[in-house]
């Protein structure tokens, strides 16, 4: 499915990237819409030393409890406001993480099983972009 | 071993592309070195999420040592000309007098920098924006500091026909103008210079640098492959972190002790209103209007209107969840305003152990209280103007990345002498945004290209 992630980095994108953006009467879940298919044209400019760190990290995720995700994913979001030895590393995950989930989703790109509305037509973005 | 070209200029954005063009057309064999690739009109990404990771070093964002503020930092022909909003604005006399006071550069001011500013404007078409170009994002700022009081004043932008009045949405020219309305320096210079024998070496990343008495080698590789090209000057025109970089490796820090040293990225913070009726602020003229109020360029700040494209949008909230689809749900219905921050050249920019370039850059307290009396106007603003909820982000960013080889009289205190050569060394140069000796304030691109215009003149005087 990926050149670039493995197979439980993707899970585990799945996983989070549900916790981020879950089902609701509106939107898709993050898993639903899909988008994660396209995530190889989202990871191809990636430095290779940071593919190999977040395969790595993603892959660890995978087999982590729900609840620990939920507690990773609470405390990447107040990381901002902590200071620490770990901190840094907690605000990385959280712009390399949520980055992965949101430019999947708010892509324009969906998976090819997806039927429902695109996450872009949901909030209502369209834009003309006119050339000569 | 001969010297192959008169100039290689390392680095294509808004210094670069200005000098190539003025040294080719002065008949003087020029190379300019990319690190990225050379997108045309035709083929720039076509969605936000292929122009972030295509465009940018790091495949999106880099980060300061901390990871507390993110930098943007483009990489391709034209550089971050290709992707901003081509603000053209020049220096006004607060930031010439504290440029001198820091570097005791004679020229700082606004009347020996005029002709430079002449030329650079005479070679670009630029557009002063008026009310009936306004979105609704546009509306609301304005609205709300004619109601408090707040000076604010239309924006120049370098643009030849956007086509706004067709329905034209310029959001997507931050991943690359489609019609070459934009005077990037890929389309003001470049592309003219290339017409006049311009050579262009892209995907091409300099490691070092060696002076020799008449030449210089540049060291780097492409597609894996090392290679020495050699020019009798060089100009180094790759940022804040492209050039710092390039010398750090070469290993002039021993015998230029300022080098890294005084970066400042004018900080930037966005908050958003979030108001009962569509506002639709990607629609139309993305950036149109800023603050010009007397008291705020005295405390330090700047007010932009401004907003970004959905996946950035959701990055700037920090929330995820219900909270994440309650506030997307409203997209078309924020307006947006950020304070830039006139901060303190407190930033070191160095390399670690793996040879990779490091940036220790935290606010300072004087940096935060600029921030916090911005935010505080934002508010009012959004408040007077019928917003229903204002949302601050917590992330902030750089954009205009400045200092590391900065220039001045002392060998001691800066890189780069008042004729833009590196200390001790004939054939090595710099004239882009890394020799600032400080924050202006202002966006810097014009002045970049000013002083470009100004270092090509003396080359070939």
């Amino acid at each position: 499915m990926s050149k670039i992630l493995s197979k439980s980095a993707l899970i585990a994108v799945n996983r989070i990237g549900d916790i981020i953006i879950p089902h609701s009467n509106e939107f898709p879940s993050f898993s639903e819409a899909g988008g994660i298919e396209h995530i190889d044209d989202i990871m191809s400019y990636t430095p290779p030393g940071d593919v190999k760190d977040l395969n790595m990290v993603l892959s660890i995720l995978a087999y982590c409890p729900g609840f620990v995700l939920n507690i990773l994913v609470k405390q990447m979001l107040s990381s901002n406001k902590k200071t620490g030895p770990l901190s840094p590393i907690l605000r990385q995950l959280d712009i390399g993480l949520r980055g992965i989930v949101f430019t999947c989703y708010y892509s324009g790109k969906t998976g090819s099983s997806y039927k429902g509305k695109n996450p872009l037509d949901i909030i209502g973005y369209k834009i003309t972009r006119l050339e000569d | 071993m001969a010297a192959t070209y008169d100039f290689i200029i390392i680095g294509s954005g808004t210094s670069g592309g200005v000098l190539a063009h003025n040294l080719q057309k002065s008949g003087a064999k020029c190379l300019l070195i990319e690190a990225g690739k050379y997108f045309k009109k035709e083929t720039f990404p076509k969605n936000e999420a292929d122009a972030s990771t295509q465009l940018y070093w790091g495949g999106g964002l880099e980060f300061n040592e901390s990871a507390t503020m993110a930098f943007l930092r483009t990489r391709a022909v034209g550089g971050t000309s290709i992707v901003n909003q081509c603000l053209m604005n020049r220096f006004d006399d607060i930031a010439f007098r504290d440029w001198k006071t820091q570097s005791e550069v004679g020229f700082f001011n606004e009347k020996d920098m005029s002709s430079y500013y002449e030329k650079v404007e005479k070679a670009l078409v630029l557009h002063t924006f008026d009310k009936s170009e306004f979105n609704n994002n546009a509306k609301k700022f304005t609205a709300g500091c004619d109601k408090l009081g707040y000076k604010w004043d239309y924006l120049q932008r370098g643009q030849s026909d956007c086509a706004l009045d067709k329905g034209n949405d310029c959001i997507g020219c931050l991943g690359g103008c489609r019609r070459d309305s934009k005077q990037s320096t890929m389309v003001a210079f470049i592309q003219k210079a290339e017409k006049i024998g311009l050579e262009i070496l892209t995907e091409f990343t300099v490691d070092s640098v060696e002076n020799k008495t008449d030449s210089v080698l540049v060291k780097g590789e492409k597609a894996g492959q090392k290679q020495v090209l050699t020019a009798k000057k060089i100009i180094l025109a790759g940022g804040s972190f492209g050039s710092t970089g390039i010398l750090l490796r070469s290993g002039f820090k021993d015998r230029l002790p300022a080098l890294g040293k005084y970066f400042s990225s004018h900080p930037q913070f966005m908050s958003f209103g979030i108001y009962d009726e569509y506002i639709d602020s990607h629609k139309g003229a993305f950036q149109s209007v800023a603050s010009k109020d007397p008291s705020f360029r005295q405390k330090g700040f700047k007010l932009e209107n401004v907003f970004a494209s959905p996946i950035s949008i959701g990055m700037l909230f920090n929330s995820v969840g219900k909270r994440h689809q309650e506030l997307m749900r409203q997209y078309r219905n924020m307006a947006c305003i950020e304070v830039a921050v006139r901060d303190e050249p407190s930033g070191e920019i160095f390399l670690n152990k793996k040879g990779k370039v490091v940036v220790r850059k935290e606010l300072t307290t004087r940096d935060r209280s600029r921030r916090d009396q911005g935010l505080e106007v934002i508010q009012n603003i959004f408040s007077n103007s019928g917003a229903k909820e204002v949302v601050h982000s917590p992330y902030y960013f750089g954009l205009h990345l400045m200092g590391g080889c900065v220039i001045g009289s002392n060998a001691q205190t800066s890189v780069v002498d008042p004729d833009f050569k590196v200390h001790g060394m004939d054939n090595i140069y710099i004239s882009d945004s890394s020799i600032y000796p400080n924050a202006p304030g202002i966006n810097p691109s014009l002045t970049i290209m000013a002083l470009s215009q100004k270092l090509s003149e003396q080359l070939t005087r």
